[in-house]
């Protein structure tokens, strides 16, 4: 019952929130139209309705949850999929259509469901009592600062120092659980959107202009945000790391497991699991006809060579798969997510970015650009797939870290897999339904 | 999953693709195929509410870019673009499949697993005693068909809690390796089986209980795999004089006392005394009494520098064997190779006598001749551990023990006999094949299948005869001196449980090649024999 009323009241808040940004694109008469009649008033009523029975429901789901915030962003966002594209045209008696360009034109409703998530979840959270007394130390800021700003400068953003420095400080506010890389890298990739969600879309044309245009997205943006949550995540956790080497002197700061503890396996089903994605990839590749392409990266246009360097690069994936997601997998489902995810981030950093770079071309983020890149977005989703189920099921059979004699460790294994993986598949999912809704980001 | 379970699923996959084929009715019939896989597929592993409707949503953008994106196109004799303009006309679907996986997931988070009988299965105990290569190979196959589902519960027992690399035993009674690095801990190689550290004290078949000192351990299956101990054969004196060389204690004690006599003998004026301790005497000639009499030659012969008391001429070794040639497993010609390299080196090889008996200062043999040596090594018998009874226990092809109700056993402990009417020898390459199968084989029964005969014909046989060189029968090829060496390190390195380890015991051999043997005494040799 407390987690249906929290919810509810969370649905207040998130529904004020959405309802107030609807009502500045005057979409509320839309709602209203359910009820047969275009007044505001009514919308708003009908909207603040659904918002709390959407709210009351996302409350019980999460009661058991520690970690809400990411949740309640998918939430939002399968929301989106369910309430204007499928629930809105039925309620109003027209037909369900899901195209492309019915998806482009509710794109400014997508972003107010992220943010109705994202509203319902923090509330819950200051319901619960669940906000930490203080700020993190200076410290931690400061390295949060450093690793911003250097994410900031490697994400080609205009002022990306100054844009990664807040976000590198605002990073350790938000996330006080220390993780490891990989899952920090998709983590990241998530804070990444939030920020352009709302900087670039929401407060910077708020604060320049005065005005919010939800509807025209700065989508050349999108993959320098997504580098820049991605990196800093990374960059943070890896100081973090240095600094817990160099200065700390409690052992009991330090994972249980050594890397070299079962770690050259590891590599080697990298190498393994990289492998069979590059061939699934491969396909792609071959019908897309970018083999010469990435062929230029060694000085050639032979789609032999261009196979050869895929294959390879597939490998160092495979195997940078291998040690940063390492025994953070416990089922197929699991490896897939990872995998889909760390793929969505290749195609941003690889695809998009390095490629250009390293055959001499300039990058371009352009939504021509963006369009172009599909079919090598399908490709490194389908290779991420086959990377983290490939590797899961190497991984299981030497090393299911899941697996456990007795109660003391099951309750060690549980309380790893609540903290750290609590809110895994919320991540692993946001990921993937942000890669694809790029397309609908898009301008018509 | 059972059968009714995956039909469920199914069902549950194709009632949820209902809404998505009445409001998009350009889906067509193929979808249902489409939503009944994706049910199976979600229904595999079901959690709470807010991971189904996750993974479902997950399950369907996969479902989107592999079948809407790729397949369809191909069935329609196309190929796969996967373009903006595919992404375009196959954006509805994507909708449709990511709202299905997420209502499938949903729907079957409340819906219970089916099990079989609508009973928790018991999970069946089975206790492995012994951590040597058989026992940890049983071990680790049977974590490897727990997590396949079966419904097992494995606790191995053994009285050390680590897995000793046998063949390199001599090297560290030598003192090339360090005694840590060829021993693995049980606990690293089998991670996720119940240990216990202790001895087995007593067997009981019928009540199926295993004794652990004051403790009983009741189980249901049990894999005997506690090896073989030292036998003297009743021989005066020799079980309480003779070095023997079967665990890591007895090599590093082999080693402290071996460097104590040189220390002795530097300052002994007296020549009798001289020579009673600069003699060195192994008793067996098989592949650990020639190994350990070459390994010692090369220890005392590379520190022997230290001790400027100590004139070389006045090392003696011998090897006494009782066949007329040594290493009888080996072909006869790499048997010859063998003694003629350790002759060579000055070894005296005593063939067709045996030791007759031992005192604290002298070993006598059964042709009445007799040496004055206070190091004498007996490797010349061995014998099933005293757990397993006077005689190894009897087995059938499939590894189970004659007249014993679920109670199977494999290595030095075992008798198992070969298809060619002879019996398996004692070897670790066999033990390690054994542990493999008698877990199959468990798991088998388990199941209500037959077990299968336990098949295997040895890979080959190595032996180090000290200073880079060895002889080596890999399945009829036969390899000596340095390359066979190379061979036999290359075999055992890979062979050798855990990565650190291989690299540790690297280490130690490059660093063997650099610096002299260390002539530290880490103990007293005052310990009982």
């Amino acid at each position: 019952m407390k987690g249906l009323s929290d919810g509810a009241i969370a649905g207040v808040a998130g529904g004020l929130v959405f309802g107030g940004s609807m009502a500045l694109y005057g979409t509320l008469p839309t709602v209203a139209s359910i009820v047969r009649t275009g007044s505001a008033a009514v919308g708003f009523t009908m909207h603040m309705l659904f918002a709390v029975i959407i709210g009351a429901a996302f409350g019980v789901i999460v009661a058991a949850r520690r970690e809400v915030v990411v949740w309640g962003l998918l939430y939002g966002a399968f929301w989106w999929f369910l309430g204007p594209l499928t629930l809105l045209p039925l309620f109003r008696g027209h037909p369900v259509t899901w195209d492309l360009p019915s998806a482009q034109g509710l794109v400014p409703s997508l972003i107010g469901h992220l943010c109705y998530g994202l509203t319902i979840a923090v509330t819950i959270k200051i319901l619960r009592a669940d906000i930490p007394d203080s700020r993190p130390p200076t410290a931690v800021l400061v390295r949060g600062g450093i690793a911003g700003g250097i994410a900031g400068l490697l994400s080609l953003l205009p002022d990306g120092f100054l844009i990664g420095a807040a976000a590198g400080v605002l990073y350790p506010v938000v996330f006080r659980e220390r993780e490891n890389t990989g899952p920090a890298l998709v983590r990241g990739s998530v804070y990444g959107v939030l920020w352009w969600v709302f900087f670039s879309l929401t407060a910077e044309p708020l604060l320049m202009d005065l005005k919010l245009d939800w509807a025209q997205p700065p989508v050349d943006q999108l993959p320098g945000y997504i580098l820049l949550g991605a990196l800093t995540a990374v960059c943070y956790t890896w100081l973090g790391s240095l600094s817990r080497v160099l200065f700390v002197d409690d052992v009991r700061m330090f994972p249980v497991e050594s890397p070299g503890s079962r770690g050259v396996r590891a590599l080697g089903y990298g190498v393994v699991a990289g492998l069979a994605g590059g061939a699934v990839f491969t396909a792609v590749m071959v019908v897309v006809g970018v083999l010469p392409t990435v062929a230029l990266m060694v000085g050639s246009q032979n789609p032999v060579v261009g196979l050869v360097v895929h294959l390879i690069i597939s490998q160092i994936i495979g195997i940078s798969y291998a040690v940063l997601f390492r025994r953070q997998s416990y089922d197929l489902i699991s490896g897939m997510g990872w995998g889909m995810s760390y793929g969505f981030f290749w195609w941003v950093l690889g695809n998009l970015t390095l490629l250009p770079v390293l055959t001499g071309r300039p990058v371009d983020w352009s939504p021509a650009a963006l369009a172009a890149g599909f079919p090598s977005l399908a490709g490194h989703l389908a290779y991420g797939a086959a990377l983290g189920v490939v590797y899961h099921v190497l991984e299981a059979r030497t090393n299911p870290w899941w697996q456990t004699r007795n109660a003391a460790e099951q309750t060690r294994v549980d309380t790893r897999r609540r903290h750290t993986l609590g809110s895994a598949p919320a991540l692993w999912t946001l990921t993937v339904l942000i890669a694809v809704v790029i397309p609908a980001l898009i301008p018509r | 999953m059972t059968k009714r379970d995956v039909v469920v699923c199914a069902g549950a996959g194709v009632l949820c693709s209902l809404p998505e084929l009445i409001v998009q009715r350009g889906l067509g019939a193929g979808y249902v195929v489409y939503a009944l896989v994706v049910g199976v597929l979600i229904g595999h592993r079901r959690t709470g509410v807010a991971v189904g409707v996750a993974g479902g949503a997950l399950i369907g953008v996969l479902g989107w870019l592999l079948v809407q994106l790729s397949l369809v196109p191909l069935l329609h004799g196309e190929i796969p673009a996967w373009s903006a303009g595919a992404v375009l006309r196959g954006y509805p679907v994507l909708v449709a499949d990511v709202l299905h996986g997420g209502l499938t997931g949903f729907v079957l988070a409340f819906v219970p697993r089916v099990r079989k009988g609508h009973t928790t299965r018991e999970s069946v105990r089975i206790v492995i005693v012994g951590g040597g290569f058989a026992g940890v190979s049983a071990a680790k196959r049977l974590e490897r068909h727990a997590l396949r589902g079966a419904g097992i519960d494995v606790t191995l027992v053994s009285d050390s809690n680590f897995l000793l690399f046998t063949p390199m035993l001599a090297e560290v009674a030598s003192g090339a390796l360090e005694p840590a690095h060829i021993s693995a801990p049980v606990r690293s190689a089998v991670a996720h089986t119940m240990f216990r550290n202790g001895r087995v004290s007593k067997v009981d078949a019928d009540a199926r209980l295993v004794q652990v000192g004051d403790d009983v351990i009741p189980y249901d299956h049990l894999v005997l795999a506690v090896g073989s101990v030292p036998h003297s054969f009743g021989l005066p004196g020799v079980a309480e004089h003779a070095w023997t060389l079967k665990s890591l204690v007895d090599a590093t004690r082999l080693r402290d006392h071996v460097i104590g006599r040189l220390e002795l003998a530097d300052n002994e004026p007296d020549g009798a005394t001289r020579e009673h301790l600069l003699t060195f005497v192994v008793a067996g000639g098989g592949f650990a009494g020639t190994e350990t009499i070459a390994e010692l030659f090369d220890l005392v012969h590379r520190i022997v520098h230290f001790f400027p008391g100590v004139d070389p001429g006045e090392l003696r070794f011998l090897l006494v064997h009782p066949g007329e040639r040594i290493l009888p497993e080996m072909p006869a010609n790499l048997a010859d190779y063998a003694l003629q390299r350790l002759k060579s080196r000055g070894i005296e090889c005593l063939l067709g006598v045996r030791v007759a008996k031992a005192t604290a200062s002298e070993v006598w043999l059964d042709n009445g001749e007799s040496f004055s040596t206070s190091t004498f090594v007996w490797t010349a018998g061995n014998r099933p551990n005293p757990l397993a009874g006077e005689r190894a226990i009897e087995t059938d092809a499939r590894l189970k023990a004659v007249g014993l109700d679920n109670v199977w056993a494999v290595g030095d402990c075992a008798r198992i006999p070969a298809p060619d009417g002879t019996h398996y020898p004692p070897t670790a390459q066999h033990a390690l094949r054994q542990g493999t199968v008698v877990a199959d084989n468990i798991a088998a029964v388990l199941k209500g299948h037959q077990p299968r005969d336990f098949r295997f014909r040895t890979l080959g046989l190595l032996v180090a005869l000290g200073h880079r060189t060895a002889a080596a029968d890999v399945r009829g090829r036969q390899f000596s001196g340095f390359a066979a060496w190379l061979l036999w390190r290359g075999v055992y390195l890979a062979k050798l449980p855990g990565m650190d380890k291989r690299i540790r015991v690297l280490f130690d051999w490059v660093l063997d090649l650099v610096f002299p043997r260390d002539i530290v005494v880490t103990g007293r040799d005052e310990v009982s024999r």
